[in-house]
């Protein structure tokens, strides 16, 4: 008797146990899918943003190597500087707690090296802005 | 009290638009000034009042928000909403363009000359400060550092008064320092206390102390840490609240007199002064020494001390004037 009526007095409590767990399975799941996506999403950001800066000051690099004159040494510099940044970027560790820092540095000598080399650097992936103006 | 800044004269500099900021020249002959216009005018004195000398217009597509002056005083630098940073030469006739530097993306919002005169630095809405190598006989002007300490629009950006060392404010509350690092700049300091924007920092003579003026009605003077070696430690010495009744747009630490001159969005300018302390060790305080409640018309924007002249100051507002005054330290200060 006593655990006929406990079945009906404990049902809520039991569903409700059930459906929870259900739902934070199912969560979870959907929620790591969703990490997952954004995580590769903005992986493939970074890396083609780097990729590219790498590419450009290497090319660069071996554009300026040619010519020996001397207002290109300090080019070469910033370049190299440029291009030893990227090497030093740790891609594989997305723990990495100066990351963001580190990518805002790069951003900083690409555009320091396209100054110098007089070139537009319209390249540029966020599109983050400020809404104030003066 | 009202003795204390007295009105000298007053000029229509930016009729009709708003007048942003000024600059001395260094031997203090002439007054630069910038608007909403898209001009800089530039003023000398003439019998009694100032005299428009010249002015620059065809440099700037938008209004013009800072301007400064090469140490040599042969150079003008003008910092534009176009995005781009016009250096101009002095010559018998006029000025003329040498340069426009591109490369911030939106809002040049200042500019400032090093001591030196070898280094010019720039600061924009992009969130970026950029230094400037300067060749003068080539009058070239290259990029040798951007940084990007900053996580909102930089306001303002002024060097220090005999080192190569270089200061910013920003809508991020802070003011940061850089100075140059083996092949590079680094930013060496984040001074933190603000609760909103600061608009401007200014550093004493000596270059031990600074000061910065924010939206949040506050004056804050810092002091570099004694007995650090080359580590560069700040702190906030004093907190001067109260006398602000709306943002502080601009700061200038006369290094002349030691007064602390402000312009605030409650039209007013004001001048403080440094109580002394009672014994060595004791907290620094500055003490409120004049104020013209109704300097302008509509918001003050800027001041300057003249170089020079102990106790000359010009200040420009949103009513497109700008004041020259003369100020006494009141007695028994």
């Amino acid at each position: 008797m006593a655990d006929l009526f406990d079945g009906i007095v404990m049902a809520e409590q039991r569903f409700h146990g059930e459906g929870y767990q259900e739902g934070l399975a199912e969560g979870s799941h959907a929620g790591m899918a969703e990490g997952r996506r954004y995580g590769a999403l903005h992986g493939a950001r970074m890396g083609s943003e780097i990729g590219c800066c790498l590419g450009f000051a290497l090319t660069w690099h071996c554009l300026l190597q040619k010519c020996t004159e001397e207002k290109n040494s300090k080019k070469i510099r910033a370049l190299d500087s440029l291009i030893g940044m990227i090497q030093k970027f740790p891609y594989e560790d997305p723990t990495y707690d100066k990351l963001q820092e580190d990518l805002e540095k790069i951003r900083g000598k690409f555009k320091q090296v396209c100054s110098m080399l007089n070139i537009q650097s319209d390249f540029r992936i966020d599109n983050e802005r400020s809404s104030l103006t003066f | 009290m009202p003795e204390a800044l007295s009105l000298l004269c007053r000029i229509s500099a930016h009729p009709e638009s708003r007048c942003w900021a000024l600059a001395w020249s260094p031997s203090g002959a002439l007054l630069a000034s910038c608007g909403g216009d898209r001009t800089v005018r530039v003023w000398g004195r003439e019998g009694s009042g100032w005299a428009c000398r010249a002015v620059l217009a065809d440099g700037h597509q938008r209004t013009v928000r800072r301007v400064a002056w090469s140490p040599c005083g042969h150079f003008l630098a003008s910092a534009s909403f176009d995005g781009t940073t016009c250096v101009w030469r002095r010559h018998e006739h006029g000025f003329e363009v040498v340069a426009s530097l591109e490369g911030h993306e939106n809002e040049v919002k200042s500019v400032a000359w090093a001591p030196s005169g070898a280094l010019l630095a720039t600061c924009s809405r992009d969130k970026s400060v950029w230094v400037w190598e300067v060749d003068e006989e080539e009058q070239e002007f290259e990029c040798v550092s951007v940084l990007s300490a900053h996580s909102q629009d930089v306001k303002h950006v002024v060097w220090h008064p005999s080192q190569e060392l270089l200061a910013s404010a920003s809508y991020d509350d802070t003011v940061r320092l850089y100075r140059e690092d083996e092949d590079d700049w680094v930013c060496c300091a984040t001074l933190e206390g603000h609760t909103s924007t600061v608009w401007a920092v200014a550093w004493e003579r000596s270059g031990q102390r600074l000061v910065s003026c924010s939206d949040d009605r506050t004056l804050r003077v810092w002091q570099r840490a004694q007995g650090h070696g080359s580590e560069h430690s700040w702190q906030c010495v004093c907190t001067l609240s109260g006398y602000h009744g709306r943002s502080i747009y601009d700061v200038a630490w006369c290094h002349l007199t030691g007064a602390v001159a402000t312009a605030c969005g409650d039209d007013a300018v004001r001048v403080f002064e440094e109580v002394a302390p009672a014994s060595p060790g004791s907290p620094v305080t500055f003490c409120l020494a004049a104020q013209v409640p109704r300097a302008h018309a509509q918001d003050a924007n800027g001041v300057a001390w003249h170089p020079r002249e102990p106790g000359l100051l010009a200040s420009c507002g949103d009513d497109g004037t700008v004041a020259f005054w003369r100020y006494q330290r009141p007695d028994g200060l």
